[in-house]
């Protein structure tokens, strides 16, 4: 399978300008800006059946169909790099390694959408990255890519990059707005959701680093040729994250319903040192998690739903037999209690209290009614907060503790872990 | 107090942050990251000269610098080694060379060494699951952390 | 003008409306921490969520908007849960030290744990230690432990008092509020962010553990302390005195009106009741004899004050009896003073003017004009013989003129002239509630109930007549001054029945039509300040 965002990555040379020029860059964003109607880019975009790849999965075409067209209001594109989901690290090789791909997707996307400005919120621990990404940026701008009047088309574009400073929960776009705004991370009540009122309460397109960098192929390619890589509902091409007890741990790019039997044994090369496999979390730690019996399961949208999972940001973390994990989801719930903003009553009051349940357990102090209660705490943030971090917390503590629960018997009741060393 | 706690130079770069916004409560993480990069942390007096600066009220910086873990309001060594001990680096055995650390150096996790050159603390997931374990020092990244690995680079950084 | 059915009751709203104001429209009360009427909307303690037919979740009602054909409901078993477990959620880490709390008895914690909670708890983790109670400011204490986040405190400073003190520092679970070092809380209108903390994390310094609120009397009451005239609630205690000391009132509270203070009161009004029990009250008549001060009985001094007026108008004429008015009088004292004033035809009457030199004034609630019934005294059309701030009066007492003035609440002696003037009269008479430089100058004083102690209307800036009820019994012998002045009257064979308080009000609007067009607020008792349950039940 010919790979589109990952072909050149590793090799430096692929950041320069020069290179990717070589390679037919910027020639979709020309095509698009030079031949095609933002509608018509739209259109395309939504034909290619491109999901967005932050985690939440939301057709990409439909949501830029929401923003207010032949309004003479400024709008926005911010670009989500803050990838911050354990487990999830294709972002960050996006802007390491062909930075110029997403710049072309944020040209095409942001003429799409009638947006003169775009920003891009990288996490603050990528300073380097967020520099390679800015060096690839200000030569583009030299090359006259950025800045007034592009291609001679009169579409004005500039583009800021900004950085976090350390929290999970500017992924959360609403809260990535209220930090670009120079404010605390806390999310926004919805409605009204961004593309209606913002960044600045202006009409504003939050896409994620990787589903942005798609856009440009897409162009190049035509929507139908990008949606037959993947599955009927999930189209194209996606960089999976793999991770944990594996061979290879990296990022691969596959179609969109590649098993995930195959990205384990096929393409990560199986698991480490001969051990068992246990359990993955296939989407980002906030997914639920899966049994080795589980691992046949097509990796699209889809057919993670159907068996009670979701593919969140295709951060696929494995785990074999040696891992302990009471222990595992203790280290997720401290991440939870740690990340939540503490904002809304359940995720702020729970997720410390789950964290406290499972550390008890962990060292011997488990009780009876502790896993009914752990559940039940759970069940009671779900659904429940302002954000999405609320369930994402929930949902790990839920289904590790129904899909592994004599692992967590045998701590509470009997003192003992069960992991094979 | 005030803007004399700034240096000249800190307040070029500064003005050159506000002249690439519009407006001035967007430019307050950049002008912070850009206080903390020269002065190494975000201390009081520079807390209250950025609200004057700003025009905003002083504690929503403090707001800002306590909800925001990159922010740090305490100096921290020369070489901040932050070791992400989120589950794939933990399934790697970060907490190893968290010890390892911990042990050169003589310090528990969240110190600082007496000279001040390094500070120990374990982060959350750096998005270098496939470097597992990862650190950072500064801003740099490290892939594949053990005992060994991390006395090696402390040897290199002393 | 959306159509919405909330419990099985429709009801058609404004656009714009929210579920739970929607609902309060319809009497149904959703439980609530962080919404407040006053501030805007944080929608982050999620206690009032409710279900919403074809949402796929439990919604907000504090943000949701409603809509055309929306259905939603109050009380089904998901939202019974809901609540339980966001009370659950905040009572994790709450220290449960109700037995030393003051807000024990109006908080919502509380409230809403007997009517949504009763769970078995099933908390067995050590609870997080914050910071117990610690004063933040001149009149507030902070308890970080008993805080359940709800942001109604820091949204007030930032958008009521717009003093930006207070701010939520930290993360997550850490979360807390905070000050920045070395600042108080200590703006004009700081005593509110006690009365919207819905717990009793904020709690006043000044009533700290003074008394269980149950034992509180309540009785609504106009804030005397400018021309705003804000709505307020008088909280007393008369059955266990020795609980606080022997202090009768022990807080004021601001009482809802819309047009007037909202749900707000200044602090200079919050705690500006301490002169009603302060130790230079006046409890009985005295009279300045040769040997000093001596006490009267109050029939003995009524009938000498009007033997003294008698008398100067037989020897002296009309003219040689002044009346010194003060704009702290309530409408019915003034009109009472006219009516006597008009049956002896004594045509002197004069205000003193504090308001030339007006004082501290914003745009919020805080007016200029510290006296709460100058547009009342404008209106009975007393005000406007004010001249030189009374200065021509003391004139006229120099001149031998002006034999004899009874004066009323105020100090004469801090104006310059009358200062000087005051010892060339020949008789001084001094109603009031408390001794000052001019009582102590006066042959003969008559004390005064406070505001506190009768029943009246003060006249606002904007022309409310705003009524008010006599809290508590006045102290001593004091009287209201128009009680005073009947039964001064009385000595001049006036008949007791035109000051008795209707006929006085009847007569008052036939006289001046301003009185009778103007809204006569009647002082109803609803609460700005807590809607609990529990009140609610009471109501
Ligand atoms: C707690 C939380 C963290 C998130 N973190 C990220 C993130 O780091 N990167 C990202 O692209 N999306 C993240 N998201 C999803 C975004 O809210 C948003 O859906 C996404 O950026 C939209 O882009 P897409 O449609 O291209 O996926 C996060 C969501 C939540 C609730
Ligand atoms: S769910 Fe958690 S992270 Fe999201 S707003 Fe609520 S407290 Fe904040
Ligand atoms: S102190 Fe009271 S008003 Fe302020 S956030 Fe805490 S509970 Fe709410
Ligand atoms: S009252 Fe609605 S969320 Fe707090």
């Amino acid at each position: 399978m010919e790979k589109i965002l990952s072909k050149h990555f590793f090799n430096p040379e692929a950041r320069r300008l020069s290179f990717y020029l070589q390679n037919d860059g910027y020639e979709a964003a020309r095509k698009a800006l030079t031949c095609m109607s933002p509608q018509e880019i739209i259109e395309e975009v939504m034909k290619s059946n491109l999901r967005g790849l932050g985690g939440a999965g939301f057709p990409t075409g439909r949501k830029w169909s929401f923003i207010p067209k032949d309004s003479p209001e400024p709008r926005y594109l911010v670009v989500n790099c803050d990838e911050s989901e354990p487990g999830t690290f294709k972002d960050r090789h996006i802007i390491e390694w062909t930075p110029h791909t997403l710049l072309e997707g944020v040209m095409i996307a942001s003429f799409a959408i009638g947006a003169h400005q775009c920003f891009v919120y990288a996490r603050g621990e990528y300073v380097r990255y967020a520099n390679i990404l800015q060096t690839a940026l200000e030569e583009a701008y030299r090359a006259g890519f950025f800045g007034k009047n592009i291609f001679g088309t009169g579409f004005d574009l500039d583009v800021m990059i900004h950085l976090g400073a350390g929290a999970y929960i500017c992924g959360e776009e609403s809260a990535l707005l209220e930090s670009l705004e120079g404010k605390k991370g806390w999310p926004r009540l919805k409605p009204p959701f961004p593309a209606v009122s913002g960044l600045f309460g202006r009409p504003t397109i939050i896409n994620n680093t990787e589903t942005i960098s798609y856009v440009p192929v897409i162009i190049r390619n035509g929507g139908e040729w990008f949606s037959r890589l993947g599955s009927l509902k999930s189209g194209g091409m996606r960089l999976y994250s793999v991770s944990g007890h594996i061979r290879k741990p990296g990022v691969y790019e596959l179609p969109l319903g590649t098993s995930l039997r195959e990205i384990i044994y096929t393409y990560a090369e199986g698991m480490r040192n001969g051990r068992k496999l246990k359990a993955v979390i296939p989407g980002g730690s906030s997914t639920p998690v899966l049994t080795a019996q589980e691992i046949d399961v097509k990796m699209d949208f889809e057919s993670l739903a159907a068996i009670g999972s979701m593919l969140g940001s295709a951060g696929v973390i494995v785990m074999d037999e040696s891992a302990c994990l009471v222990k595992a989801l203790a280290v997720l719930g401290k991440f939870y209690q740690h990340e939540s903003c503490g904002q809304c009553t359940p995720c702020r009051e729970g997720t410390g209290w789950m964290t406290r349940i499972l550390h008890r357990i962990l060292t011997g102090r488990g009780v009876k009614g502790d896993l009914e209660n752990l559940v039940r705490v759970a069940n009671n943030i779900q659904g429940n907060t302002i954000c999405a971090l609320g369930d994402g917390a929930a949902m790990p503590m839920i289904s590790f503790v129904t899909k592994f629960r004599e692992e967590f018997e045998s701590h509470i009741f009997h003192k003992r872990c069960t992991a094979v060393r | 107090m005030s803007l004399e706690t700034l240096s000249d130079q800190l307040l070029a770069e500064i003005s050159e942050i506000l002249a690439k916004h519009p407006q001035r409560r967007p430019a307050l993480l950049p002008i912070l990251h850009a206080c903390q990069r020269r002065n190494g942390y975000i201390s009081p007096e520079i807390e209250r000269a950025v609200a004057e600066l700003l025009g905003i009220p002083v504690i929503d910086v403090r707001e800002i610098i306590t909800f925001y873990t990159l922010l740090l309001p305490k100096p921290v060594g020369k070489h901040h080694l932050q070791f992400c001990t989120n589950l794939s680096c933990h399934l790697q055995g970060a907490e190893e060379s968290v010890a390892a650390a911990c042990r050169r150096l003589g310090i528990e996790e969240g110190e600082t060494t007496a000279d001040r050159r390094f500070t120990v603390t374990t982060v959350e997931c750096l998005g270098a699951c496939d470097m597992a374990p990862a650190m950072q020092v500064n801003d740099d990244y490290y892939a594949n952390m053990t005992s060994d690995r991390v006395n090696e680079l402390l040897d290199k950084l002393s | 003008m959306p159509t919405l059915t909330i419990d099985g009751q429709p009801i058609t709203v404004s656009k714009g409306t929210t579920v739970i104001q929607a609902a309060e429209a319809l009497g149904i009360y959703i439980p609530r921490y962080c919404y407040h009427p006053g501030l805007s909307i944080a929608g982050s303690c999620r206690m009032c969520l409710v279900e919403i037919e074809k949402a796929p979740r439990l919604e907000v009602a504090c943000y949701s908007q409603a809509a055309d054909g929306m259905v939603v409901h109050t009380i089904t078993e998901n939202v019974r849960l809901a609540r339980r477990s966001v009370l659950e959620f905040l009572l994790s880490n709450h220290p449960l030290d109700c037995p030393v709390c003051d807000q024990s008895g109006e908080c919502d914690l509380q409230n809403y744990y007997m009517e949504f909670g009763l769970y078995q708890s099933r908390f067995l983790e050590n609870k997080i230690k914050r910071r117990k109670a610690y004063p933040i400011g001149p009149h507030v204490m902070l308890d970080n432990e008993r805080c359940i986040l709800c942001s109604r405190c820091v949204r007030f400073c930032d958008e009521v008092s717009k003093s930006h003190e207070l701010g939520i520092v930290n993360r997550g679970e850490r979360s807390e509020i905070a000050l920045y070092e070395g600042r108080e809380l200590n703006n004009a209108y700081s005593g509110n962010v006690i009365d919207i903390c819905p717990v009793g994390a904020l709690t006043e310094r000044d009533f700290r553990f003074q008394c269980r609120v149950w034992y509180l009397n309540r009785t609504a009451s106009i804030c005397p302390g400018c021309a705003r005239g804000c709505n307020i609630e008088i909280h007393y205690n008369v059955l266990r005195p020795y609980q606080s000391k022997g202090k009768r009132i022990l807080r004021i509270k601001p009482r809802f009106n819309p047009a007037v203070n909202k749900w707000w009161i200044c602090d200079e009004g919050r705690y500006g009741f301490r002169h009603i029990d302060a130790s230079n009250r006046l409890r009985e008549c005295e009279a300045q004899t040769a040997d000093g001060v001596i006490p009267l009985g109050m029939e003995t001094a009524l009938k000498t004050a009007a033997a003294w007026i008698g008398e100067s108008i037989e020897q002296h004429g009309k003219d040689s009896v002044g009346f010194f008015l003060s704009p702290e009088l309530s409408n019915e004292d003034l009109y009472a003073i006219l009516k006597l004033a008009r049956h002896l035809g004594i045509s002197k009457i004069d205000f003193r003017n504090p308001g030339e030199h007006p004082g501290f004034e914003d745009n919020f609630l805080i007016r200029g004009d510290k006296n709460p019934n100058r547009r009342g005294c404008v209106e009975l059309g007393l005000y406007h013989r004010q001249r030189e701030n009374g200065g021509w009066m003391a004139e006229e007492i120099k001149q031998g003129t002006l034999r004899m003035l009874v004066a009323f609440l105020q100090d004469l002696s801090l104006e310059p002239e009358f200062k000087a003037a005051l010892v060339s009269l020949k008789r001084l008479i001094f109603v009031g509630s408390n001794s000052n430089a001019t009582s102590e100058q006066a042959g003969l004083v008559l004390p005064s109930a406070t505001y506190a102690e009768k029943n009246g209307s003060f006249t606002n800036f904007q022309g409310r007549a705003q009524r008010f009820e006599r809290a508590l019994v006045p102290l001593g012998d004091s009287l209201p001054e128009n009680e005073l002045i009947a039964r001064i009257a009385a000595h001049f064979r006036m008949p007791e029945q035109p000051f008795e308080r209707e006929q006085l009000l009847l007569d008052l609007r036939a006289e001046f039509p301003f009185f009778d067009q103007s809204t006569l607020d009647p002082p109803d008792v609803e609460l700005a300040y807590q809607t609990t349950i529990a009140q609610r039940e009471h109501a």
